[in-house]
């Protein structure tokens, strides 16, 4: 085996390895899937030649190009990062909105095949189908790029930077905010509903990923000095996928054995095939395509999380506990009033690295006991529990709400107030409007008219992450759980503040982190404690039973630090038990400020926990009071009966 | 004028043949919510068929029949051994898009290394012209847009009259209210694999006949243009498959005529991801509510 | 719809039925029967499992454990287009209508099995029961009213005059003045033509006033039985509907 050769297949290893990579972290890590990926591949190989390339440059005819600065290494490679990154950003348009997951793919392919077909045609802009040859090569001028030493040189270089982008692939999966990319993967919509700006996300995953291929195209065509349409057409983003399918979606090593496996695999195995002149030339390269489109399909239907499938990720932690001697109230509830004011802000600055400090883990008297582990952030004055419900303030309104879709109106003008500290119920029969009040109160539905106010705020044209963030949380009533993160990251998922949880964070490292980590994990393993399911801490959520998974959304819902909660069905499938001390953890809660507003139709649970409970029918609301009072309206007994 | 009318003359044959790919392919969504992409490489096996046939002496026209009926038996085992498997399954849209790439990739380079790389043609007259101010059309182009007007007319008698093609809707509109009504849904699937299979067949080789010489990958471009079809008119409406083909058949070739040819695909291209981004549902679909 | 199917009907009878969506069941032990021209009604709260009921009946749920058992037939576990083959029209409570379709190709599809001379002639005469959908048979079904709607599905399945009807909450959305016409004139047809009719409601008021008998559903399973004026004694009716005791 010449040097040569293997000199060949680690450049091209690499190159495939850091573009699988790349591939890997926006479509395994983060559900983005774009079929258009060869492009920012090839942005970056164009950009890096256009920079590298002199003014004008011939190769038996005259190539016509953009650019040809000329410019010395290493700028070519940034360029082609930057590039790679940027393009990526009129991308958005096709994957941040609301487009089926099939149609956005065939835009993106599309995309890709367009851009070729320009590439192609348009020859002053890129030599057309010819491609752009004579490239130099970096350093060129120092030293001769035909030596071993060079050639080895730049496989060393090639093979540190797919080093590095695994590193930094690693470093940003591995992190609260890697989790929450995790989370938006599995349930976009619940992702939203807890705070995770989804849009957002999504753009940076396409930056980051398109930088990574950008930077790997850059890199390739240093070495082979040449780069045309023909490279990179829809069959390399297919032979991309197929790889990082194949090496397990969602895993960076797997990225990197599907790379080797696939891209370089085939190409290896075909040198070692006998070549025959009775063959018709194409065979071969045609039974690879034959092959790999075999492979995508029984690896799909036999194996679909891949050869190295993603690993599960064990957090352990110690349960937080409340101090033995309780606090007086006064100070405590002004270190509370604190942290709120700062919660209030958006995005407060981080705790300096090294120092563990939760906004939430005040320890002390029961109410705040309470508070610590569920994350209430309470900005009341103190005394709460000593005022009347009907005097504290309105947290929460609906003001002449209605939604209506299809000429039919499922909330016909509801008006509703709830106040702080105060559990409130909303009851009726089928099809009364109450899930979609729910949903329009938190924003995952817009309303068709009429107010929502929170905090004295009009927020009817915020979307519901940012109501979130505000600490308006809702839960769903279909299952809702991240099914391939675990309990403890569930929970983790919903916390606010974690300054992990920012693309910033994540790359300034475990360091920078791990204290808000670590705090919250301690007080989601508390929370477990007091659920009843420690035990499942490390399980995937997926895998519990139905009320389980139920008390997980509720439980998650709680780390999110709401100072209003939104319980659709919160009780449904929940063994009766159970149910009651949820309601007593919930009114627990709400003794120490937190608001909360349940759907339910168990009305025993109204009985015992909810006043004032609210009834509606047919889209308007009947009656308030608590649930005797309601129980002798005869207008609300006929509402269940008659409907 | 000439330049215009020549170009509406290749627009049409061009809208033909699209609107008989579209329409087959619009079905295959529309009853079993799924983007074959595969649709492109029976195509062409499809054209390959008949073209073994026609090297070895035998009338294209009966070459075309054969792969009517071949591709309509590929497409319903297309569907009942690897789609609905994974649909049975569960597998997200976007799964099933992949793995309908990866059956393109098995067809066309299957199709390529048991033909070779070679381009080919049929051996087949054109037949006379037509000439009129520039308006240039072989006998064989008003077959073929003929063959078009009788997919389209037929797709409406077999949807609007026929109690099979009103299956068809019930089971596309709403298949489990369809299995209440009695009606055998399975079957309904098959019938509906069957037929647009068989126009996938059709048109594969009457696309080979206007290309004139082709190859394993001559249809994938053209692949992009059922899609733009078929998202203009609006995904899984067959009128709208062939409204959709007309538009783009026409303003392919009549703008090839005035701009440079090669970049005659890319009307096609903006079209279709101008609906993707503004209106998915397409021009016949409803509007999102 | 005047008499001329008396005797047409075939008893329905479910026992031990226990059927979910895959994780745990949603009913559990289910016994209930419907004779020819009886109108039996389905009642309970919210969560109770009475759609669930109706679903795993047609064979839109699985069944896990007992028999459904039409006339002479077992149907349990059949797939829905052959309990449709066996005599049983379904009305679901949602997606009732297939809505790109016109009034008229509703009812066509209702008389698929239905040779298709027969088919007109059925059209006309669903269209005497159902007037407003004479006026309406070219119109697409998807811009009905809700009322229109209810009366288009419920057309559709009278196409193929079914020995067994079931209806899930068909006055669900429904104005309560239109709702009370629904079942007191046109469920009331179905049992007198001789069908057994078994109808889920959450309007139990509206639905005892025309039911022969009741079973309360809840948490499930079966809680009561009895005819209207049995139940509407006993105060442990009311209770299961407004709570009272947690009830799974």
């Amino acid at each position: 085996m010449n040097s040569y050769y293997l000199i060949n297949l680690l450049i091209y290893a690499a190159v495939d390895a850091m573009a699988c990579l790349g591939l890997s972290q926006q479509f395994g890590v983060a559900g983005v899937t774009n079929f258009g990926f060869i492009i920012f591949q090839a942005a970056g190989g164009y950009t890096a030649a256009i920079l590298a390339l002199p003014a004008d440059s011939a190769n038996g005819a005259f190539q016509s190009y953009l650019g040809g600065w000329n410019l010395p290494f290493p700028i070519p490679w940034i360029g082609a990062a930057v590039v790679g990154g940027l393009i990526a950003l009129p991308f958005t348009f096709l994957v941040g909105r609301r487009l089926r997951g099939d149609f956005a793919a065939v835009g993106l392919l599309v995309t890709a095949v367009l851009l070729n077909l320009l590439a192609t045609n348009y020859r002053p802009l890129l030599n057309g189908d010819a491609g752009l040859s004579l490239i130099p090569q970096p350093l060129a001028g120092e030293y001769n790029p035909q030596s071993a030493g060079y050639q080895w040189a730049l496989t060393a270089v090639a093979v540190a930077a797919c080093a590095a982008v695994y590193l930094l692939v690693r470093r940003i999966t591995e992190s609260p905010y890697g989790r929450s990319l995790r989370a938006m993967r599995d349930n976009d919509t619940v992702a939203d509903s807890l705070g995770k700006n989804l849009l957002s996300l999504r753009t940076t995953m396409l930056v980051v990923g398109g930088a990574i291929a950008g930077l790997s195209g850059g890199i390739l065509i240093s070495y082979i000095t040449t780069w045309s349409p023909a490279a990179w057409g829809y069959a390399e983003t297919v032979v991309l996928f197929a790889a990082v399918i194949i090496g397990g979606a969602g895993n960076h090593r797997g990225a990197i054995l599907g790379a080797i496996l696939v891209p370089v695999g085939f190409e290896e195995v075909t040198r070692y095939i006998p070549t025959s002149n009775s063959l018709p030339p194409n065979l071969i390269p045609s039974l690879q395509w034959v092959a790999i489109g075999l492979l995508i399909v029984s690896f799909l239907w036999v194996r679909p999380q891949g050869i190295l499938p993603e690993r599960k990720r064990v957090i352990r932690a110690e349960p937080l506990r409340p101090a033995a001697t309780p606090a007086p109230a006064a100070p405590d509830s002004t270190g509370q009033a604190e942290a709120a004011t700062a919660s209030a802000v958006p995005r407060p600055a981080a705790p300096p690295p090294g120092e563990a400090v939760s906004p939430a883990g005040t320890l002390g008297s029961v109410s705040t006991a309470a508070a610590a582990v569920g994350g209430v952030r309470s900005a009341d004055v103190p005394g709460t529990g000593q005022q009347a419900p009907g005097d504290r303030e309105v947290v929460l309104q609906a003001v002449d709400v209605v939604r209506e879709f299809g000429g039919v109106r499922a909330v016909a003008g509801v008006s509703l107030s709830v106040r702080r500290g105060t559990l409130t119920g909303l009851i009726g029969p089928n099809g009364a409007g109450k899930s979609t009040l729910l949903a329009m109160l938190a924003g995952t539905l817009p309303v068709s008219a009429g107010q929502i106010r929170y905090q004295g705020k009009d927020v009817t044209g915020l979307p519901a992450y940012r109501r979130a963030r505000l600490g308006l949380i809702r839960t769903f009533q279909l299952a809702s759980e991240f099914k391939k993160l675990t309990v403890m990251e569930n929970l983790l998922s919903a916390v606010p503040r974690n300054c992990g949880d920012s693309l910033r964070g994540a790359l300034a490292g475990p360091r920078y982190w791990r204290g808000d980590e670590e705090a919250a994990a301690a007080r989601a393993a508390a929370l477990l404690e007091r659920f009843g399911l420690e035990a499942h801490a490390s399980s995937y959520a997926g895998d519990l039973s139905g009320g389980q998974r139920r008390m997980v959304e509720i439980m998650r819902a709680l780390m999110a630090e709401p100072l209003v909660l939104l319980l659709d069905e919160p009780m449904a499938g929940v063994h009766p038990a159970l149910a009651r001390k949820i309601g007593g953890e919930l009114v627990a809660l709400a003794a120490g400020g937190l608001t909360v507003l349940m759907v339910e139709h168990e009305l025993a649970i109204m009985d015992e926990f909810c006043d004032p409970v609210v009834a509606m029918a047919e889209g308007a609301v009947l009656a308030q009071g608590t649930m005797s009072e309601l129980r002798r309206r005869s207008d609300v007994v006929e509402a269940y009966l008659v409907g | 004028m000439t330049v215009f009318l020549a170009s509406v003359g290749f627009g049409l044959v061009t809208a033909s043949v699209l609107a008989i790919a579209a329409v087959g392919f619009t079905l295959q969504f529309a009853v079993t919510d799924v983007l074959n992409l595969a649709y492109g490489a029976v195509m062409i096996a499809g054209a390959f068929l008949a073209y073994v046939l026609n090297s070895h002496g035998v009338n294209i026209w009966i070459g075309l029949v054969v792969a009517v009926a071949a591709c309509a038996a590929g497409s319903v085992l297309l569907n009942a051994c690897v789609y609905a498997p994974f649909q049975r399954r569960g597998a997200a849209p976007i799964t099933m898009v992949i793995v309908s790439l990866g059956m393109t990739l098995i067809i066309e380079f299957g199709v390529q290394a048991a033909a070779g790389g070679t381009s080919v043609s049929y051996r087949m007259s054109q037949g006379p012209s037509v000439t009129a101010d520039g308006f240039t059309l072989t006998a064989v182009q008003f077959v073929v847009i003929g063959l078009s007007l009788l997919v389209m007319a037929g797709t409406y008698t077999l949807l609007r009259y026929t109690r099979l093609g009103k299956a068809m809707r019930a089971t596309a509109a709403n298949r489990m209210l369809a299995r209440n009504c009695g009606i055998r849904t399975g079957r309904v699937i098959t019938a509906t694999w069957a037929i647009s299979g068989g126009l996938c067949g059709l048109a594969g080789v009457v696309f080979a006949m206007d290309a004139g010489s082709f190859d394993a990958t001559s249809t994938d471009l053209f692949l992009v243009l059922i899609l733009a079809a078929t998202f203009l008119g609006g995904p899984g409406q067959a009128y709208g498959a062939m409204l959709g083909a007309v538009i783009i058949g026409l303003a392919t070739e009549v703008s090839a005529a005035y701009i440079t040819p090669s970049y005659k695909y890319v009307i096609a291209f903006v079209a279709l991801l101008v609906m993707l981004g503004v209106r998915p549902t397409g021009l016949l679909g409803k509007a999102a509510g | 719809m005047s008499g001329e199917h008396t005797g047409r009907g075939v008893p329905l009878r479910a026992t031990g039925v226990t059927a979910g969506y895959g994780g745990d069941p949603v009913i559990r032990n289910v016994t209930v029967r419907a004779e020819p021209g009886e109108i039996v009604s389905l009642v309970g709260a919210n969560g109770s499992g009475k759609s669930t009921l109706l679903k795993s009946l047609v064979g839109v749920v699985r069944v896990t454990a007992g028999t459904v058992v039409v006339g002479e037939a077992d149907v349990t576990r059949k797939a829905p287009e052959e309990v449709a083959r066996a005599g049983v029209g379904y009305v679901p409570q949602v997606d009732d209508v297939f809505a790109p379709l016109t009034v008229r190709e509703n009812l066509e599809m209702g008389g698929y099995l239905l040779p298709s001379r027969q088919v007109r002639d059925r059209i006309d005469e669903v269209a005497t029961v159902f007037p407003r959908l004479a006026a309406m048979l070219s119109r697409a079904a998807g811009k009905l009213s809700g009322g229109e709607r209810k009366m288009l599905a419920m057309g559709r399945v009278l196409m193929l005059q079914p020995a067994v009807f079931l209806l899930d909450e068909p006055t669900a959305n429904l104005a309560p003045a239109i709702a009370r016409t629904l079942l007191e004139d046109n469920v009331r047809r179905l049992a007198a033509s001789g069908a057994s009719v078994l109808i889920v409601e959450q309007r139990a008021r509206a639905v005892l006033a025309i039911s022969d008998r009741t079973y309360v559903l809840a948490g499930g399973e079966v809680r009561m039985e009895g005819t209207p004026a049995e139940l509407a004694a006993s105060p442990a009716f009311i209770e299961s509907f407004l709570g009272g005791t947690v009830s799974r």
